[in-house]
């Protein structure tokens, strides 16, 4: 199991009422096993995923990565900065 | 010479002034200052009014960003000298500024206006802040149009 803290900023924070919270996955869990679990957890979240963006230890992250040990995953809309 | 590159994600208000003086040096001869305000009426597109912005930010992956957009307008524009890029954050009202993209060179035609344009342009898509917008309609957060896209397929 890897252990893994996982951010929420903006417009998903809102709708999980949750700013972290920590999660054990399996070690072979990419970034697309994360959504779903995720998904089941809070459905809430489900008609955001088209546009959602995530990353991990501060870069973007894509469906097919797996995730590291120890990452800090973030989940947010559309960044609108400036 | 490389000149300095000051990346910053503050609740102060943003000064001018001292971020000129700040990054001028004896062969400072041009610079371009970009700054982004609270809108309060919008015109175009959707007509709506702001009473105001409500501004967070994931700093750790901000200033990240900052600094690799700094990096990238140094490879675009090799005589841009100096490089400033500070996102105010915090509940700010109409007219009040929360951006500021400074770019120094020798000369204006150094690339300082293209690169102080391409800084705004990225922050916009790659930095990940977000803004909450209040109107006498209600609340709404703010979502931009740019989707990262995985350079690595």
């Amino acid at each position: 199991m890897k252990q893994i803290n996982v951010l929420f900023f903006a417009s998903l924070r809102d709708l999980t009422s949750e700013r972290m919270i920590e999660l054990s996955i399996s070690d072979s869990m990419k970034i697309a096993g994360l959504k779903e679990t995720l998904i089941k957890r809070y459905p809430q979240i489900a008609p955001m995923m088209d546009t959602l963006i995530i990353s991990m230890n501060h870069e973007f992250a894509f469906d097919e990565m797996e995730i590291m040990d120890h990452a800090e995953i973030a989940l947010f809309p559309p960044v609108s900065g400036g | 010479m490389t000149g300095q590159t000051i990346i910053r994600i503050t609740e102060q208000a943003l000064e001018i002034d001292p971020m000129i003086k700040k990054l001028t040096d004896q062969s400072t001869g041009a610079m371009a200052i970009f700054t982004g305000l609270v809108r309060g009426v919008t015109q175009q597109k959707e007509p709506h009014e702001t009473t105001e912005l409500q501004y967070e930010a994931y700093r750790e992956m901000a200033e990240k960003m900052m600094y690799r957009i700094a990096d990238e307008i140094r490879a675009q524009w090799p005589l841009v000298r100096s490089i400033a890029i500070i996102q105010r954050i915090g509940i700010f009202t109409p007219g009040i500024p929360t951006v500021l993209i400074v770019c120094t060179g020798e000369h204006r035609d150094s690339g300082i206006f293209e690169a102080a344009k391409y800084g705004i342009e990225r922050l916009k898509q790659v930095v990940p802040i977000w803004k909450k917008e209040i109107s006498p309609d209600g609340s709404k957060w703010v979502e931009g149009d740019y989707r990262p896209e995985n350079m690595h397929l």
